[in-house]
Order: C-alpha cells, then structure tokens, then sequence
C-alpha cells in the first residue's frame, strides 16, 4: 500500500529580497545574494518550492576587534588590520556576502568619524565583489551619524543598511530609500514586536522587499530554543498570508556564538570539553544549523570552518530541492 | 533609644521622637498631613521636605533613598519623607503641598437615576416602618415588655421572631412608657441569601426579622425613610441617598477617597496599610470619607425638606433636622442636643467597592490580595451593622457589603454587571470599567467570565509628567492641526490649563497619532515642521501649552508619557482579547460595549479607538452608563431581588487570572502599538 505523506498548503510567501547590484544594475558588485520565496517550511521541499538557498556572510570590522576571542584572532592574523584585506581573506573563505561592522572608536581610542567609516566601506568594496551588509557601532547617535554618508557615499549598491530599531530607525530607513538600499530590522525575540518595526519602516514607505528582518537569537545553550520558536513562529505567521511578517531573516549566529563561555574561554574549564578549537567551531556551526531549520535566509558567521560546514549543510538539505526541480514533482 | 526634637516650621512647637522615626511619622505626630501617593514606598518624590541649615543639621536626617530627587534638590537638604530616618535635632521646611481640589460637578451634571419601574416598597423593600399600639401592662397582664412588642408585631405583621440588639434593648421600655404604649418600629425583614420568591408574598408571610429602631409614637407615614447607596471607589467615593418609600434617590455627593494621600493605587494603599497602623489609619480615612458624604448629602435633603439652603443653614447654625419631624413642626423651637442627628433617618447601607477598598473599610488585613496566589480574606461579607463598620448612620443599621468574585474583581464589577444589564440579555456584552484596574466582565445571561489587568494609573492623570485628575484647569479635549502640529484644547471649568486629566490624554494621544507626531510605535517624529517637538529634561517630548500662555511652565507629553499611556491601553484591550480567545467568542460578535466609571462618561469613542484602547466597531455598540458600581448598589439597596442577583453574579462569573496565563503577554505586546500591531482587528482606523 503506498504511504500517503500529507502535505501542508499554504497561502503565503516569502518575499523575495536581493542584496548588492552588479553594474548593470547601477553598482560595482561582482555577485549578488537573492533570499526568500519561500512557500512552505523550511526544507520542505515536497511540499513547496524554496527558490533561494540560504547564504552565509561572513562578519568583519572596520578595524581589528578588541573583544573577539584569540581563536578568530589567529585564524584570521593580518588581515584584521585594514578591512580591504579582511574583506578580501572572507571572499576567499567562501563567503556569499559580507558584513562590515563599523566600530565605534578606532584602534587609537578616537571616536569612529563619517570619513573614516566611508574610506572603511569603500575599500572593502574596492577588494571583494561580494554583496555587503553594513552595521553601526549599535549606538543611536554614532549609528545615524556614520550609516547616513556611509549611503550616501555608496549610492545604488544595494547595501543592507542595519541596525533598524524600534527607537532608531527612521535616518537609517530615510538613508536607504534616498540611496537605494536595503535596511535589517531587528527586534528583541518577540513575533509582535518585528512585526511592529516592519509596520513603522514601511509607513515610511521603503518598500517591503527592502527590509531583511533580524530577530534576535541566541546561541546554543544560551536562548537558541526561544529564538528558534520566534522564527518558526514568525514564518508560520508568514505562510499563512500575514504580510508584515513576509520578510527573509537574517540571524547573527558568529556573533551569539563567539560570545558563549564554550567559544571564549580557552583554559581552566573541564577537559571533558576537549579541544577548544574544535568546540568553538562546533559551536559555531550547530547554533547555525539549528537556526537553518528554523527559517533564517542569512546566516552571519565568524570562522571560516564553520562557513565550510554550515555550507556542507546547506548543500545536503537542499539536494531534494535539486532533485524536485530535476523531476518536475 | 535617644529622644530627639523635630521642629517643622509650619508648626510651633517641635515634636519629640526617637531615633529610626520616619520623618512621614514624625510629621504625622506633629499633626502635619504630608502626601504619600506611592504608600510610603518612595518611588513617587511627592514628600519630599527641606533639611534647614546646615550639614550638621543634614547629618541628623539619614536617607534611605533619594530617587526622584535631582542632585541640586540634594545639595539643597531636600529628602524623601518617607525615606529619611530622624537620628538627631532637626528643623524641617514644610513646601506647600498640592491641594486636592473637588471635582467639579457643575458642567458635568449629576446623573439622572430613574427608579426600577414598578419599585414597591411592601414588596421590594426589606425596610419597613409599622406603626404598633400595644396592650398596656396592668395587675392582669404581666407580660414583660419586649414579649409585648413582639405580641403586638406579631399580630400586625405575622412576623414571629425578632432579632434585637443590647443597645437597642435598652431603650425599649423607655420608649414603650414614653410613646404611651403607642410605638413606631423598623424592621430589616432577614432572607438575605434565602429564596427570594418569599418576597413576592405580602410582609405577613415572611418568619423572622431584625429590630433597627423604636421611635415613641406613631410616625407620620411621609417621614424621611433613607437608604444610602455607596460605591467606594480607589479615587473617589460616591454616596446616594435613596427615600426607601419611593425609591428616589433624594442626593448625591461624591468626593475624592481620602486615602488617595496614602497610595494612589491599591497596591500602594495595601501596602501602607501593612505597615504599622497603617490598617486603622486607612479605615478612618476612608470612614471620614464616607461619613462626611452621607452627612453632606442628609443636610442638602433636610435643608430642601426644611425649605432651607445650604447657605442659610451654615449662618444660622440650626442643628440639622431631627427625627420624625414632618415639615409642619418647622415652627416649633429648635431640636435639642439630645436628639439623635438626621444622619439616623439612613437605616440601611449598601456597599459597593473593589476588594481592596472593602477590607480597608473593614479593617481586614489585605496583604493577601498583593501577593501571590492573591487570595481576598473574604468575597462574601456577612450581614453588619453600622455600629460595628463605624458609619455614622443609625448605630442599628444595616450595612450589606456586596460580594466579590476575586482579589481584583471585586462588589464594584459585581453590581456593575448588575446595573449594566450585562447578566440580563441574551446579547453578548462586554462591561468594561476603566480605572486604574482595567475590569472586564464578558457574558450575557448564559454565562460571565471576567478578567482584571493593572493598566496602571495613567489614565487617572497619575504616572504621567503632567497628568492631574479630571478637575478645574485640567485639558480633557486636544485637537492638532495636521499642517501646522499647532493644538487646540478645551480645559475644564474654562480656567488656565494646568495638565491633562484621563480623557484629555486619550484624545492627544489619537491626535498626535494621527497626525504623524508619533508613529505607530510612540516614537516621536523628529523632523516635522514645529518646535512643539523638543527634547525636554526626560527626553523627547510634545509641548500642547507654552508658559507664555497664561501658566507658569510649559505643559508637555514626554515619550515616558506615551509608553506609559501605552502600556495602560494596551493591558485593558488585551485583557478582553484573552477573555474572547477563554471563551472561544471573536470580538466582532460582541454585540455591545458596556463602559463603566466615572472616568468612563467622558471618554471620546472615536478617539479611543484610533489608539486601539477599545475594539472598534460601530459607535451605536458603545454604551456609557457612567458610575455602574454605585447604580447596582442602589438597585440592590431598593429591592433583594436584585441583591440576590448580584450575589448571583458574584457566584457564576469565572475568574481568569492573567498571571497564570501566558497568552495574556502575547496580546499584550501585540496590543503596544497604535491601534494594534494586527491592523485588520482595527479596519476603520487604517482607512483613514
């Protein structure tokens, strides 16, 4: 007797989102990402098509970080000293896009300036032609100040301009509509809340399919299953035909990860934890992979092993989306 | 321990008190009242006094806690009252303190009560007056006296038990000899919590019944007969004086709780009531209410009676009208001081209020409602008497408290859903009262289910930088020009503005909305055309009047402000959202909205529902019926059908407590955005 899988239906979809343009479509980009489309759960690829497979940025800064742990410090070495050769060593990694965080002092302890920020952008720009996502230093003021000329300066590449806020959000989405880029909104793990801060970006009147929502994770072990319940939750939301939640996702896992305690800290923990390398980059990757399944588009990482496994991943579930579009099912 | 002085200056003589003593208590020892809103918990800056001269004399004040005192107030002696503990000689400047000030009544008017259509008093009511003429004792008949009065009421009314009190009992024979064996008695006929259909019958049917009082004579049948209605609620308490004959209500009088000086809100208020004698001190303050309400509201009706004003009355210095003296004995000499005060006419009180305010009333401990599993004391309070709750009614009163379902929901939601009809239809409604507890009762005849949210006190006035309550100065109405930001207001009583009160804030809050000036989230939006948006000492913020404009300083909405209004609006639409989703009911098939407390007759429909306070639908839906708690307190007070009702009421309605209930944060983060985060529940908000 043949097994009947029951398949589920559903009304909505994900909007589609590209970030970057190449030249002929007014940037200097030498790829772009597209995300979303997605009509049904993640990976359910018998059910409904997943146009776009998820893409993996890696995070790097306008200059090198005082608090990233000395295991990145290592792996990434000189690189980290001028962003034009950092953004460089990532596209080599195997990066989809990039994502550049702007500090908010320099390494002489000088406040970050419009100027500096730009000269940042552009010579990532000038060494890799990936698709670039730029965050502020995470501070009202330094963030408005620093993204506005940043877009300004960058007009028409199609950068995704974050960190959008529920109290800060209106220069950085004013900046992206004048210049013709993309905003990520984050919320603080709430489905009522993004939703609320797509509301309020495109009342402005940036259109939807130029918001990537961000919202908010947690590594593993520390919040991941209430960040993954938000956006499966979310996403539910979305197929079933709630506009203001039909965004792609961008998670930050690199950034949750490397804060955990397992990733951090090298000496003085037990030595049934093994090899700290290896368990950072396990870290790394098992917090992305779960947030994968729950529906993320975009997943920032930190290490270049964890780009490689978590690309392995991707890879391996969508082979049955290859192979739906190889037999028409 | 140490005495030591404390010298306020507003006071002569310097009170002594040892070291610990809280600068509140020490003030309260010297007879100074010094305002407390927050209940002594030293959040709200309200006592703060100034520490005379110089750091020697500030050493002899210790603070607990400053907060809400600016760093220049500090350095300028200034301390909390309720924070800052006596530890040596000090003098203390007394600031002035805010007045509280009436509420006005004139432009709002006293609301019109019809009474119960076919209200019959030998029926209805379980007061009645009967005149009685015993057999006088002889050598023949040595009956005692009260086996003689009960004899003689027997055979008048068939009623063959009487309950009586020792006060009471005393004066029976006095009064019998005095009245030559003529008498006039009031009775409580007892069924409360018995079948009601007994009522239906004539009074001779009924078995047992309590003597209230004994007059000498046979009164006049048209002599004053009164009830009083009370609804005691957290800010203001109202006090009806009913003609138990006709079931008119004779006056109405309304004032603000006097415990508002010792906590704004209930929390606040169980809180002090903990501490000390913080109990016996909330009891007085709401019995001086009270008690000054009934004796104003028993003066204005003698005054009428007497074809007296109140004016009059004052610069004569009559004494107020006395027992049993109908209009034809006006011209008789003045009533002796033996006579009992008109205040004794009131032979029955009914007793509406939240849970909290009946146990301060009471005197019931209530620290058990504050803290989890909030349980109440008692919901269901036994049959009292004025003399042991302390009214100042006849001292043989009946006083009936009204039941409660739950520590939150209390006889004040009980006897609304009564006087809104809630239980009586088979519609859907949904009764909300608006205060500083947002109460929601959902149901029709079949069923009642009901929820209560603390929304907080913004819409009272409190919590919100210029917020004051709905009297004199107060803006109630703002209108914002879409194309200038520039306001126009209405304030009450046509006086300067001074701040916003409930309604007031509800309607700038929708304008501002609607206008742009905040976004849907409450942000302000920094780059319109208008200085009116500025950054203030507590961040962003709206000016509605300029200083220049007859007040003293600006008068402003900060973004605090708005997340404060938010947060309340946003727990009273969730709290009916998750008692729709309890019960499976969508709210559009909510056929009436029925809106309660005082606060609740002046608000702005359309406004509200712009801001997604309340569920929009069509405005015939809406229904305010003003004070509902003191309404079904009156009913109940006129006829033990309806008291039998209510505690009907109290016994079906199902409680859904909103702690235990996760749902509830989910609708409410969903309902923290203007109107709603889910736009399609608010269709003709988004279409215009």
């Amino acid at each position: 007797m043949p097994v009947q899988i029951p398949k589920d239906k559903w009304p909505g979809q994900v909007r589609v989102a590209t970030i970057g343009a190449t030249e002929a479509d007014g940037g200097t980009r030498t790829s772009v990402i597209t995300v979303g489309g997605e009509k049904a759960l993640p990976f359910m690829h018998f059910e409904a098509e997943m146009p776009y497979r998820p893409v993996i940025a890696l995070e790097i800064k306008d200059r090198k970080p005082d608090d990233w742990s000395p295991l990145l410090l290592e792996t990434w070495g000189e690189a980290m000293d001028a962003p034009g050769a950092w953004a460089k060593a990532a596209e080599a990694a195997g990066a989809d896009m990039l994502q550049l965080s702007l500090s908010l002092t320099g390494v002489d302890g000088e406040p970050n300036t419009p100027d500096k920020a730009v000269t940042a952008v552009q010579s990532v720009l000038n060494s890799s032609g990936l698709p670039l996502a730029v965050f502020g230093p995470g501070q009202k003021e330094a963030d408005n100040e620093l993204l506005v000329p940043v877009a300004e300066a960058t007009k028409g590449e199609r950068i995704a301009l974050g960190i959008c806020e529920d109290k800060n959000y209106r220069t950085i989405v004013a900046t992206a509509m004048a210049n013709d880029h993309l905003v990520t909104a984050r919320a603080p793990m709430d489905v009522n809340l993004s939703k609320q801060l797509n509301i309020l970006i495109t009342d402005m009147g940036l259109p939807l399919e130029r918001i990537i929502m961000d919202p908010t994770t947690g590594a593993l072990g520390y919040g991941i299953e209430y960040g993954y319940s938000v956006m499966e939750r979310l996403r539910l939301a979305a197929l079933q035909g709630d506009t203001m939640t039909q965004l792609p996702m961008i998670v930050t896992p690199g950034f949750e990860a490397w804060k955990a305690k397992e990733s951090k800290v090298g000496t003085g923990v037990p030595a049934a934890w093994g090899d700290w390398l290896e368990r950072a980059i396990n870290w790394e990757t098992l917090t992305a992979v779960a947030l994968l399944e729950s529906g993320a588009d975009i997943l920032v990482l930190r290490h270049p092993e964890s780009v490689r496994r978590v690309r392995m991943a991707i890879e391996e579930l969508m082979e049955a989306e290859e192979l739906r579009l190889a037999t028409g099912n | 321990m140490t005495a030591h002085r404390v010298k306020f200056d507003v006071i002569a003589e310097p009170v002594q008190v040892v070291t610990g003593t809280l600068l509140t208590e020490a003030a309260h020892e010297a007879g100074i009242d010094i305002a407390q809103p927050c209940g002594g918990q030293g959040r709200c800056g309200r006592c703060a006094l100034q520490v005379v001269g110089g750091s020697e004399s500030r050493s002899s004040v210790r603070s607990r806690s400053t907060l809400r005192l600016s760093p220049e107030d500090v350095a300028q002696g200034y301390v909390l009252a309720c924070q800052a503990v006596v530890e040596g000689d000090v003098s203390i400047h007394v600031p002035p303190q805010e007045a509280l000030e009436r509420r006005l009544t004139t432009d709002r008017t006293v609301a019109e009560v019809q009474v119960p259509a076919g209200y019959d008093p030998a029926i209805d009511q379980t007061i009645r007056r009967v005149a009685l003429t015993l057999t006088p004792p002889s050598m023949d008949d040595q009956t005692d006296d009260w086996s003689r009065l009960q004899t003689a009421l027997r055979q008048e009314t068939g009623i063959g038990e009487l309950q009586v009190s020792l006060s009471l009992l005393r004066k029976i024979g006095p009064v019998l000899r005095e009245g030559e064996w003529e008498v006039t008695a009031v009775l409580n006929l007892e069924s409360r919590g018995q079948k009601v259909e007994g009522l239906q019958s004539p009074i001779s049917n009924l078995q047992s019944a309590k003597l209230i009082d004994l007059q000498p004579g046979h009164i006049p049948a048209d002599a004053p007969l009164w009830g009083a209605a009370i609804d005691i609620g957290t800010t203001t308490v109202s006090v009806w004086l009913v003609d138990l004959l006709t079931g008119e209500v004779v006056q109405q009088a309304a004032e603000y709780n006097r415990q508002i000086r010792r906590g704004e809100d209930v929390i606040s208020r169980i809180i002090f009531a903990s501490k000390n004698n913080g109990r016996e001190e909330m009891r007085r303050l709401v019995l001086e209410s009270i008690n000054g309400l009934l004796e104003r509201v028993v003066k204005r009706a003698s005054s009428e009676w007497r074809v007296v004003d109140d004016q009059q009355l004052a610069t004569n210095n009559q004494p107020p009208a006395t027992n049993n003296q109908p209009p034809a004995t006006n011209n008789q000499p003045p009533a002796t001081n033996n006579q009992p005060p008109a205040t004794n006419n009131i032979v029955k009180a009914t007793i509406a209020g939240n849970s909290t305010m009946m146990h301060l009333l009471l005197g019931i401990p209530a620290e058990s409602i504050r803290l989890s599993p909030f349980v109440t004391a008692v919901n269901h309070i036994p049959p009292l008497t004025a003399r042991e709750v302390e009214l100042a009614i006849h001292p043989e009163a009946a006083v009936d408290c009204l039941p409660g379902v739950a520590s939150y929901v209390g006889a004040d939601i009980t006897a609304g859903a009564l006087s809104s009809g809630l239980d009586d239809s088979e519609q859907v409604s949904l009764f909300m009262d608006i205060g500083t507890n947002g109460e929601t009762v959902l149901g029709s005849h079949d069923w009642l289910v009901t929820c209560a949210c603390s929304a907080g006190p913004a819409f009272e006035g409190a919590g919100v930088e210029h917020g004051m309550r709905a009297t004199r100065g107060a803006i109630e109405e703002v209108w914002i020009n879409s194309d200038t930001y520039e306001p126009t207001i209405r304030v009450i009583g046509d006086a300067a503005p001074k701040g916003f009160c409930g309604s007031g804030l509800i309607s700038l809050l929708a304008e501002m909305f609607v206008t742009g000036v905040i976004d849907k989230g409450g942000n302000f939006n920094t780059s319109l055309p208008t200085t009116r948006i500025r950054k203030g000492a507590h961040g962003l913020e709206y000016v509605v009047v300029w200083a220049n404009e007859g007040v003293n300083r600006d008068i402003a909405i900060t973004h605090v402000d708005v997340d404060n209004l938010l947060r309340a609006k946003a727990a009273i639409y969730a709290g009916f959202t998750v008692l729709a989703d309890a019960v499976g009911v969508p709210l559009e098939t909510v056929e009436r909205v029925l809106i309660g407390g005082a606060f609740g007759k002046y608000i702005n429909v359309e406004k509200a529902v712009e801001i997604g306070l309340l569920p929009d639908m069509p405005w015939e839906n809406f229904h305010f019926l003003g004070n509902t708690a003191v309404l079904g307190a009156y009913y109940a007070l006129l006829d033990e059908k309806q008291r039998a009702r209510i505690a009907d009421i109290a016994s079906r309605m199902t409680y859904i407590e909103l702690s235990a209930d996760n749902s509830f944060f989910e609708a409410f983060t969903s309902a923290l955005f203007l109107p709603h985060t889910d736009m399609s529940l608010f269709p003709s908000v988004a279409g215009s």
